[in-house]
């Protein structure tokens, strides 16, 4: 009896630990199949082979694994191209834009969640038509509004826009508050808190992770968007271009050099450096953001 | 009894409609009569501000807000008469009578064009700037009379900064908001009123802006998907039918993919959990256009990835998995297979946020009747999942039918179907993009992006309704 | 709601009425992206020799800014007003530039005038003239050529074999690879077959919008029926031609996979790229009828030259600029004579200039670039300019409406649907409807 406890517990074990290995089989090949690609372009920005002309290889070629290695295509990026001209573009746009969608978004988000006025419901509804429609079309009538405003082809032109676009970005945050209890809300106004207050100082002091996941979005998005700022900021002002534009035209122009590619994989690795950071370091953040905002 | 049910169902559909234009009828009376005995009852002030808005705010000693009334008045006269020029067309009281002519002036060689788009475009803001203004015309009467009604009771006038006090209480909203719809009205839903226009003209590649004149044309546009041998009418059927298809299964394999991947980074016993996510999360924080172009050389046809099949001589041929496909399903299913590994990280993310959610007194509840982890899990876990995540699938159903970059960037919507310009894996959206920045056919691009937004917007409003976090808003009624 | 519309209009009556208030905006040329450098210390020293000449400053400040030429045009209409005062295009998208009433202006001094007369050959002066409203000027200043050639790879095949597709193929079929990829698909780039003419004559049947006339489109000759068919059989072989794979024509080239391809001098870095030392360019190669291939009076052993479009690279000047007083003395000296040469040495740029390969040194170099140089303007002979600038219809027509798709679904017929005359035929009659109209046929 107890021999056979022994070995139905032990039996038991074995097939936990088999079914642990396979898992441990499909996550390793899994995780083969994800750094693949990404792999790729860290090794193809590495990759400096030389033909029999003396030529640096720029072009895309076949095998994996590069036969030389060095950085050479990180200093022509750097020394050759407007590179960091780019990089310093996109980041002073994402730095101001980031801070303004955040408040933006967070300030709407609050009053769609915690206060009740008369057109809440109608704002909410009309938040949620307005953003199904393709943007696209719209892109030349924001150009020439921004004309307009004597913006046009400039980094402030892209900023307004970022962050305009903000206010309909509401939802995951309202949902974040949504939860915040409003007895909370409702007990600081008894004792004399205004609206404002109790926005400051009760609900952004519990919404850390709501805020990050805003930010860390709102930060990211000029360095990946490459169809509204190349509208935006016009193919010939080069000066004005963000990473995203700039690598945009180094690989998809139409009379273009192509022995380029490795110079382009460069500013890929360059680019995603700041990014991967930021994002692995908030990643806690980020869950908690959006698994409590989207879900609801 | 069926029909019963439907006949009553179009009677209530009926009845709502008309009540809708019954309500909004009803509002505009109401505001009229308003309107009409303010301008009765008011002080001098009052009816002064009818002309002059502030005037009664400056009566009632509310300078401050006077002056402001005053100079938005002013700003927005000046700005309807002068009629500043952009790109030498006028925006002001002129671009009015321009919207409805969109240009007259054809031109010469020495002489421009009018601007017909630029026309449309500004009468589009004119009328809302209008609009705006009749709603502060009227909000400047009201708060004039609101002070007249304060005085009458008694009290004075509300000061500015008893003003700015409301606005960080009471008001909040007002302040909150106010910077959001500003972004919103100018470069979301004028742009968008525009792009409607725009389907009801015809601004297309032979009428280039400023240098043809183009005008309205009704309806004709909308026609073209159903009559003639042109791109729109033998392509939309198709294009639409793969957008639902697509979307369908990039949303279903990315939701059961990411629970999946989910359950087995969060299994019991796996040592490294935060390492293996991490290693998924990179596909998110990697910049699509980085991510998809490695993709796409990678998969093509002399890439590392056919090398691969070929040494192991899994094949003899290289296998043309995108834009060169044999057929439209190989590029269509690698699409879907890509899109996985692009999309199955968010969902593992937000799958595993909620494992760690689930009540724990579930599971004690569960180990006190006895019931093995297996158990638990199949009838715990699982359940919970699903039932947190539902709305999450609405909405990416619907982010998927206006999904751009992956097939953008993957296959640029080929192979290609000869004599057209909408390839075998082109989504509406892509379509539309083509159209437009590349052919410059705008009208015909609009009415494709009025579909979309019908079939997104049904999606959405039928789904909403059912929801429960709809439910909780009963918003809508 | 009302007191966030009243900040609204607030907001956006001040941010309207700040229109109109202008600063000076310097003079602007938009170049090729490869040649900025040069033309902006060309453009400094033209300031300084004005400066030296009328004794005052050159009222404005100037910038020189690279664009991809070939998109030129449309990021100039995208956005008339903030476009470049002189800017770049190929002479393709004239039409495009001049439609309606033209945004671009007509050159109109004599000296300027003079100058295109007399420096370029018929074919250009034929395609930088354009009608608005019936009256015929000319729009674009010629200052660069270019036409297609052929990269091949000299570990796999000769020079004598090269000025002939049976000998790249033969070349191919003993290393068994492919014989040639195409750069694209598009009408540009595999135009070789149907833009080709009699070796001999410079015959062909093929009409595109001869003398600018929508309806002189002709592509149902005799000859150009046997052409394609020729072409199938080039294309169906496993040896033979191919369209480019998802990896790229470079690839292709430097894996040895195909030993040849047609391309322009934007293709020249990523060609040298490719194969290095083993990098072959000359003229486009001539191929023969064969028996198999013949059809109505085009007969075997009749031996036809690859075309292509030879282009011309032209300036243009924006419509109604405020500086337009100045912009035609730019022109003058930026599109002479003596700045082509130096524009060939130092930026690789292919003179216009219609005497440049006997009166340029530079031409005479034993580099690859003066190879370069010389299989281009050889190819001129074979070329026809791109008829398209007359009217924008003409470019759409031509590229957008798919008609590169449907020659390419003949030569490929990977579905054995062109086997027949009469399925090149009707297929052939869709596509000179869609030149013609841009409409399928009823």
């Amino acid at each position: 009896m107890i021999k056979a406890k022994q070995l139905k517990a032990k039996s038991y074990k074995s097939s936990q630990r088999t079914s642990l290995t396979i898992s441990y089989i499909i996550l390793t090949i899994l995780v083969i199949v994800w750094l693949y690609p990404i792999l790729w372009i860290l090794l193809n920005s590495l990759r400096t082979e030389y033909n029999t002309g003396g030529q640096l290889i720029g072009i895309v070629v076949s095998h994996y694994f590069p036969k030389q290695i060095g950085f050479e295509n990180f200093r022509i990026l750097f020394a050759e191209t407007l590179f960091p001209r780019w990089f310093l573009n996109t980041l002073f746009v994402s730095s101001i834009s980031f801070i303004i969608s955040t408040m933006l978004t967070l300030s709407v988000a609050y009053v769609m969640s915690k206060l009740k006025f008369k057109v809440r419901k109608s704002f909410l509804n009309i938040a949620i038509i307005l953003g199904l429609f393709p943007g696209f079309m719209s892109m030349i009538a924001i150009y020439y509004i921004l004309k307009a405003f004597q913006l046009t082809q400039t980094l402030w032109a892209l900023i307004l826009v970022y962050s305009a676009g903000a206010g309909l970005g509401f939802y995951i945050a309202k949902g974040f508050f949504d939860i915040i209890p409003n007895s909370l809300l409702e007990s600081a106004k008894l004792d004399g808190a205004t609206n404002s207050q109790s926005f400051r100082k009760i609900i952004l002091p519990l919404s850390k992770p709501i805020i990050i996941y805003t930010a860390l979005l709102a930060f990211i998005g000029p360095w990946m968007d490459f169809i509204f700022a190349r509208v935006i900021i016009g193919e010939a002002n080069t000066d004005t271009y963000t990473v995203a534009v700039g690598l945009y035209y180094m690989m998809y122009g139409e009379q273009i050099d192509s022995n380029v590619f490795t110079i382009f994989a460069a500013g890929c690795i360059i680019v995603a450096i700041p990014i991967v950071t930021l994002f692995l370091s908030m990643q806690k953040y980020y869950v908690e953001g959006v698994t409590a905002g989207s879900v609801k | 009894m069926n029909n019963n049910q439907d006949t009553y169902k179009k009677r209530n559909i009926l009845s709502r409609f008309f009540s809708i234009f019954i309500y909004f009828g009803k509002s505009i009376y109401n505001k009229f009569k308003k309107f009409i005995n303010r301008f009765k009852d008011g002080s001098i002030g009052t009816k002064l501000s009818h002309i002059f808005m502030g005037a009664g705010n400056i009566y009632h000693k509310q300078y401050i807000k006077g002056v402001i009334f005053f100079i938005i008045e002013a700003g927005f006269l000046a700005l309807m008469i002068l009629s500043p020029q952009v790109n030498s067309t006028p925006l002001g009281f002129k671009s009015i009578a321009n919207f409805f002519t969109l240009g007259t002036e054809p031109g010469s060689i020495f002489l421009p064009t009018d601007n017909s788009m630029l026309m449309l475009l500004f009468g589009v803001i004119c009328f809302g700037i209008i609009g705006m203004f009749i709603a502060v015309y009227g909000s400047s009467i009201k708060s004039s009379y609101k002070a007249d009604l304060d005085v009458k009771a008694g009290k004075e006038a509300t000061s500015f900064k008893e003003d700015i006090q409301a606005l960080l209480d009471d008001r909040f909203h007002v302040a909150m908001l106010t910077p959001a719809i500003i972004g919103i009205i100018t470069f979301t839903v004028l742009p968008t009123i525009f792009m409607i226009f725009i389907a009801f003209t015809n601004f297309d590649s032979l009428h280039p802006a400023g240098q043809v004149l183009f005008d309205w044309v009704g309806f004709d546009n909308f026609f073209a998907i159903f009559n003639g041998t042109g791109e729109i009418s033998v392509r939309f059927g198709p294009v639409l039918g793969w957008t639902l298809v697509w979307a369908f299964f990039a949303t279903s394999t990315n939701y059961i993919g990411g629970i999946f991947l989910a359950l087995l980074i969060n299994k019991k016993g796996i040592k490294l959990k935060k390492i293996w996510r991490t290693i998924f999360v990179l596909t998110i924080a990697l910049p699509q256009f980085i991510s998809l172009l490695a993709m796409r050389s990678i998969l093509a046809e002399y890439g590392p990835i056919n090398s691969m099949l070929i040494n192991l001589h899994l094949i003899d041929d290289p296998i043309k998995f995108l834009a060169t496909a044999d057929s439209a399903w190989t590029a269509r299913i690698t699409i879907i297979f890509i899109n996985i590994w692009i999309g199955v990280p968010y969902t593992m993310l937000m799958t595993s946020g909620i494992l760690m959610n689930v009540p724990k007194d579930l599971y004690e509840a569960a180990q006190i009747d006895g019931a093995t982890n297996r158990q638990a899990f199949r009838y715990i876990t699982v359940p919970f999942i699903l039932f947190v995540t539902a709305p999450f699938l609405i909405t990416s159903f619907i982010g998927n039918i206006t999904s751009f970059n992956v097939i953008y960037l993957l296959t640029g919507g080929g192979p290609t179907v000869p004599g057209y310009i909408a390839g075998e894996t082109d989504l509406l959206v892509t379509w539309l993009y083509k159209l437009t920045i590349d052919q410059s056919e705008y009208n015909i691009g609009s009415v494709i992006a009025i579909m979309t937004f019908i079939i997104t917007a049904t999606a959405t409003l039928l789904s909403y309704r059912r929801s429960k976090s709809y439910k909780e808003e009963d918003a809508f009624q | 709601m009302k007191k966030f519309m009243l900040i609204a209009v607030l907001g956006l009556a001040v941010l309207f009425g700040a229109i109109g208030c202008g600063s000076n905006a310097p003079l602007t040329i938009w170049v090729g992206a490869e040649s900025v450098e040069f033309y902006s210390a060309k453009m400094i020293e033209y300031v300084e020799d004005y400066n030296a000449a009328n004794e005052k400053e050159f009222p404005y400040e100037v910038t020189v800014v690279g664009v991809d030429s070939s998109t030129s045009a449309a990021t100039f209409l995208d956005d008339t007003d903030a476009g470049a005062d002189i800017f770049t295009v190929p002479h393709d998208n004239l039409g495009k530039l001049i439609a309606g009433s033209s945004a671009i202006a007509p050159v109109m001094s004599d000296s300027l005038l003079n100058q295109i007369e007399n420096d370029n050959p018929q074919s250009f002066l034929d395609v930088i003239k354009g009608s608005v409203d019936g009256t015929q000027y000319t729009f674009g200043i010629p200052y660069v050529a270019q036409s297609l050639v052929l990269y091949y790879n000299t570990a796999y095949v000769t020079d004598e074999q090269a000025e002939t597709w049976e000998g790249i193929w033969e070349a191919a079929i003993t290393a068994d690879k492919y014989a040639l990829t195409l750069t694209a698909t598009d009408g540009f780039n595999n135009s070789f077959l149907l833009l080709s003419t009699e070796a001999d004559t410079h015959n062909t049947s093929l009409k595109l919008y001869e003398g600018g006339v929508q309806e002189e489109c002709y592509a149902l000759g005799d000859d150009t029926i046997a052409k394609l068919k020729w072409g199938q059989s080039f294309f169906m072989d496993a040896n033979g031609a191919k369209a480019p794979s998802d990896s790229g024509w470079e690839v292709e080239l430097s894996d040895d996979i195909s030993l040849s391809t047609i391309g322009g001098a934007w293709h020249y870095e990523a060609a040298k790229s490719a194969l290095g030392d083993n990098l072959g360019i000359t003229t486009l190669p001539t191929f023969t009828l064969t028996e198999d291939s013949v059809y109505g009076t085009a007969v075997a052993g009749t031996v036809y030259k690859s075309g292509t479009f030879a282009d011309t690279k032209m300036f243009v000047m924006k419509k109604n600029s405020d500086k337009a007083d100045y912009l035609e003395d730019i022109l003058l000296y930026l599109s002479s004579k003596g700045v082509q040469e130096e524009s060939f040495e130092e930026a690789a740029n292919l003179p216009a200039y219609k005497n440049a390969s006997t009166e340029f040194s530079a031409f005479e170099e034993d580099t690859l670039d003066a190879k370069l140089a010389t299989a281009q303007v050889e190819m001129f002979a074979w070329g026809l300019p791109q008829p398209f600038g007359y009217n924008s219809k003409f470019n759409t027509y031509y590229y957008s409406k798919g008609t590169p798709d449907l020659l390419l679904e003949i030569i490929e017929n990977e579905s054995g649907d062109f086997s027949t005359n009469q399925a090149i035929i009707d297929q052939l009659t869709i596509i000179e409807s869609l030149w013609k109209t841009g409409l399928r046929p009823e």
